[in-house]
């Protein structure tokens, strides 16, 4: 019963929320974000989908507290603190999140070792997500000895070994090779249903969000965007690309791109 | 139409020549053939010149051989050597905290860094006299000279290093939990190292640079007074000798500090 209820809590809420930039001189840029209107529950695995250049991305550094919002409001656990800890993000470009001079073992521990985390109990948690995220047997592998996928692991472990919340992720799959890039999304998925975590998923990719989201929130194309609709997928996992309501849902979000 | 026992020596014959050109390219990369090549020319430039105005390798080991017997060269290899490598210390850790500073933060960048690219246009041998002045003809100067030398390579580079580091590192450090101190010393450090290690390496040269021309100026030790010495007694040979030891102290000193590095610092990437 707890746990239902817990699932129903809601994880982020933004309010009316804007973002400009503004440049050397104090001057601000057009809207980049106007209005935004979004709410996400506990657990859920969310999708902003959208055009390049949209601002989905911009959203998304919001969300992890990278950049402040001009206006409007972000909730966060009912809580509108910047507690940037119970967020973890997962970059587009594992080359430049990742810290080459780590090795695989000590990226995915560095949260911990930041946290002055006994070395016992770091070890415990680092081979716990090791498992996890299919790393078994590379521990001592630097970065740069890995394939793109499996650097996306390494990213993946070392998010999760802090155990956050939520699990921000700018288009994590975008840079792999398609076959790669369908491997990732089911490990994606499993991971996702074994901790439980809130997902916020930004992808330009309809498939990729069919394939993963319970709810995409498509995002109007910039300046001033917005999240303009917003699907619900009622689809079990694994989501199979020939399903009928697949396909259907698939060229109803098309519709939304074509001019 | 070859037969098969032609074809067996023409395979041999490709044989032979793979594993020649297997063995040059050992030997080339082992720098012999160099070394050889360019103690050749000088041996033939020497043999059509006047010793006073080129001495041969020979000649130059000879008098070589004449200064260490005495015990005098290596004194004079020893002086200039602690002097570099004093001065040259004590620079990179006067440079890579200033480096730190001001590539962490922009206020303290936009101030110092016209300053930065005015003064190190300013080359150490500029600032002989003027040191001698300040810090005395002793080892101070010297060694605050090197140090100058030194600052602006180093200094540069590791404020480069610092610039170039992906915004996404820091900001996954920090979504990690990490502090800024610890930021600082596990993300930034590491990340502008061959950086710093590059500038601390182009910085030997400069440092070799600035302390012969310290010592011809103002010294009554060192290889660079042996050399300006050396004008006095038109011995040309001693210049060679001269020559060749600073040489082999900058080559000698920059091959141990890639070992270091190789060795020590081989998961940060240096290029060593």
């Amino acid at each position: 019963m707890v746990s239902i209820a817990n699932k129903e809590e809601q994880s982020i809420v933004i309010r009316d929320l804007s973002k400009a930039f503004t440049n050397d001189v104090g001057e601000q840029s057009a809207f980049v974000l106007k209005q935004v209107e979004l709410t996400i529950k506990k657990g859920e695995f969310y999708i902003l989908l959208g055009p390049s250049g949209c601002g989905k991305s911009t959203l998304l550094n919001i969300i992890a507290g990278f950049l402040e919002s001009s206006g409007g409001e972000l909730t966060i656990h009912e809580d509108n603190k910047r507690n940037q800890t119970n967020r973890g993000f997962v970059f587009q470009s594992a080359d430049s999140a990742l810290f080459p001079w780590l090795t695989v073992e000590e990226n995915i521990g560095f949260g911990l070792k930041m946290k002055k985390t006994p070395t016992d109990e770091r070890k415990v948690i680092v081979e716990q997500y090791i498992e996890l995220a299919g790393l078994k047997g590379h521990h001592a592998k630097f970065p740069k000895e890995l394939s793109g996928g499996m650097k996306q692991r390494v990213q993946l472990a070392r998010v999760l070994a802090n155990d956050p919340e939520i699990l921000l992720m700018d288009e994590p799959f975008g840079a792999l090779d398609a076959m790669t890039r369908r491997t990732m999304q089911k490990e994606l998925i499993r991971i996702w249903q074994e901790t439980n975590k809130t997902v916020i998923f930004v992808t330009h990719d309809i498939q990729e969000a069919l394939l993963l989201g319970q709810k995409i929130g498509i995002m109007s194309v910039g300046p001033s965007s917005k999240i303009s609709d917003t699907y619900e997928v009622d689809l079990a996992y694994p989501r199979q690309l020939t399903d009928v309501s697949f396909n259907k849902l698939y060229n109803q979000i098309q519709s939304h791109f074509d001019e | 139409m070859n037969s098969i026992a032609q074809t067996e020596i023409i395979k041999g014959n490709i044989q032979v020549k793979k594993r020649s050109f297997r063995v040059g390219n050992k030997l080339l990369k082992t720098g012999l053939i160099s070394w050889v090549g360019l103690l050749a020319i000088w041996t033939i430039a020497a043999h059509f010149s006047d010793p006073q105005f080129l001495p041969s390798p020979l000649a130059t080991l000879q008098a070589a051989i004449v200064l260490g017997s005495d015990g005098s060269l290596f004194v004079y290899m020893g002086y200039s050597f602690a002097r570099v490598l004093a001065g040259w210390v004590l620079g990179n850790l006067v440079a890579i905290p200033i480096g730190l500073f001001i590539g962490t933060n922009k206020v303290v960048r936009s101030l110092f860094e016209p300053i930065l690219n005015f003064v190190r246009f300013i080359p150490p041998l500029a600032f002989i006299t003027l040191f001698m002045m300040w810090f005395g003809i002793g080892e101070q100067s010297k060694v605050f000279l090197i140090m100058y030398a030194t600052f602006f390579v180093v200094t540069i580079n590791t404020l480069t290093g610092v610039l170039s580091i992906s915004e996404d590192k820091i900001r996954s450090a920090k979504s990690m939990g990490a502090t800024s101190v610890q930021i600082l010393l596990h993300v930034i450090v590491p990340a502008a190292l061959p950086y710093i290690f590059t500038g601390a390496r182009l910085a030997m040269g400069s440092s070799f640079m600035a302390i012969v021309g310290a010592e011809m100026v103002a010294a009554n030790q060192g290889v660079g007074f042996m050399i300006w010495n050396a004008r006095l007694y038109f011995q040309t040979d001693w210049i060679f000798v001269g020559l060749v030891v600073l040489g082999l102290m900058g080559f000698c000193m920059d091959r141990a500090f890639g070992f270091f590095g190789k060795k020590v610092l081989n998961r940060y990437n240096v290029i060593s």
